[in-house]
């Protein structure tokens, strides 16, 4: 054993007799939420399989259905490149679902052709070696950290040559995605369970702040995604009613437009 | 606020290193993200993901901050706060959208690091509120990552 492996597990060992000894202090059982911000910045957007995840606990999903990993042409655009990038990612997260390892090493390459396409494919390189690792070995644990690395690491990359509008639109990309597997699932199969997982309104928002803070990329694109999230968020922002079917349906109709409107040529 | 961490791996061997070497060295809120995944580490054996963006900043003495975080009901969630300042006090707890706390009881606070636990009752913004309470220095940097299951 390494030295450095001995390190870990001592550390290891110490948190965790560290939280057996451990409480929380005594914490107010209700704060005003009003005294912070109600804007919603620094959002870490969740990964769609932080949303698969649960879906799957509500009942059996056929993730094959599913899975695809023929996307991505040759397109010049950065930002419809970003979005590109962002959703193949999530395919990778659907392909993990779906253990299906062929499909999973496809978007490892493509990913990494879309990183070099995109002017980050430097930092990219080790996340796509490891992803096709991984699947290649069924370690699908593995291969959902290592995508969550990648776009992390995509996302920084961009972040470093400031450009962070860049990043958003990848983050922007998986969500899109995520959501039009997340309500095709649920369209099929409806339960009002599987339905709640679409009450993301702050998201939601997020993501028309930050459309609308990138002038600078006039694409007709851009625009017609900020239209269509300002279509969802009343079906989704509901408080505590129930999202019915009618609106999963919609949702669907909508991310299923846009996922097919970024891949092609305006 | 937000920043990112190049990996697990990484941010631990930087953990090893800074205990070994980097002790007198200026600190930074990267620091306190490599205590916060420290104090993550176990859980990954539990089956947890820690997500590769953080949060990070500096506090005042008594000083608080929210953070906004969509969760999804059927998910277990886990979020660890760390800072390198090793005698001060952190706490970090969760309040759902109405500012009620929402939290598991088996969230542990202890010197440098903090910990809650929560299995959501509704999928939806929570609110995560990190404190500084006891601190030797007026600005303490501090980390907050999070897992799921």
């Amino acid at each position: 054993m390494t030295l450095f492996v001995k390190y870990l597990h001592i550390t290891a060992v110490a948190l965790t007799g560290l939280t057996l000894g451990a409480q929380a202090s005594q914490a107010p059982q209700h704060i005003d939420v009003k005294q912070f911000s109600r804007k919603v910045e620094d959002v870490v957007v969740p990964l769609p399989n932080e949303v698969f995840g649960a879906l799957n606990k509500l009942g059996s999903v056929n993730w094959k259905d599913y899975v695809r990993s023929n996307r991505g042409n040759n397109f010049t655009e950065r930002p419809r490149i970003a979005l590109i990038l962002g959703s193949v990612i999530a395919d990778g997260f659907i392909a993990v679902q779906a253990k299906d390892a062929p499909a999973v090493k496809d978007i490892g390459q493509r990913v990494l052709t879309l990183s070099k396409a995109i002017g980050v494919g430097n930092s990219i390189t080790p996340h796509a070696k490891a992803i096709i690792e991984s699947a290649d070995k069924n370690k699908w644990d593995n291969v959902r950290a290592e995508l969550d690395r990648t776009q992390n690491s995509v996302q920084q990359a961009m972040n470093e040559v400031h450009d962070q509008q860049l990043s958003q639109l990848v983050s922007l990309g998986g969500w899109l995605r995520g959501t039009e597997v997340l309500t095709s699932v649920v369209t099929k199969n409806f339960s009002a369970g599987g339905a709640e997982l679409l009450h993301q309104p702050d998201l939601l928002t997020y993501f028309q702040d930050k459309l609308q803070a990138m002038p600078e990329f006039n694409m007709q694109l851009l625009k017609d995604i900020h239209g269509a999230l300002v279509e969802v968020k009343p079906l989704i922002d509901v408080g505590s009613q129930h999202i019915s079917p009618e609106s999963v349906r919609k949702i669907n109709e909508i991310t299923t437009r846009l996922d097919s409107a970024i891949v092609t040529k305006e | 606020m937000k920043r990112s961490l190049k990996s697990f791996v990484g941010r631990s061997l930087f953990v090893g290193l800074f205990f070994g070497a980097f002790l007198g060295a200026r600190a930074s809120v990267d620091d306190a993200q490599s205590f916060a995944l420290q104090a993550a580490e176990p859980y990954v054996k539990e089956g947890f993901q820690v997500r590769e963006d953080y949060w990070g900043g500096d506090l005042g003495i008594g000083e608080k901050k929210a953070v906004r975080q969509q969760l999804f009901k059927g998910n277990e969630y886990w979020f660890w706060m760390g800072t390198e300042v090793e005698r001060a006090k952190v706490s970090v707890h969760v309040y759902d959208s109405e500012g009620k706390l929402a939290e598991q009881t088996d969230g542990w606070e202890k010197g440098h690091f903090a910990a809650a636990h929560i299995i959501p009752k509704a999928t939806g913004s929570y609110f995560i509120i990190v404190a500084v309470e006891e601190s030797a220095e007026e600005r303490t940097h501090w980390a907050l990552v999070y897992g799921f299951r």
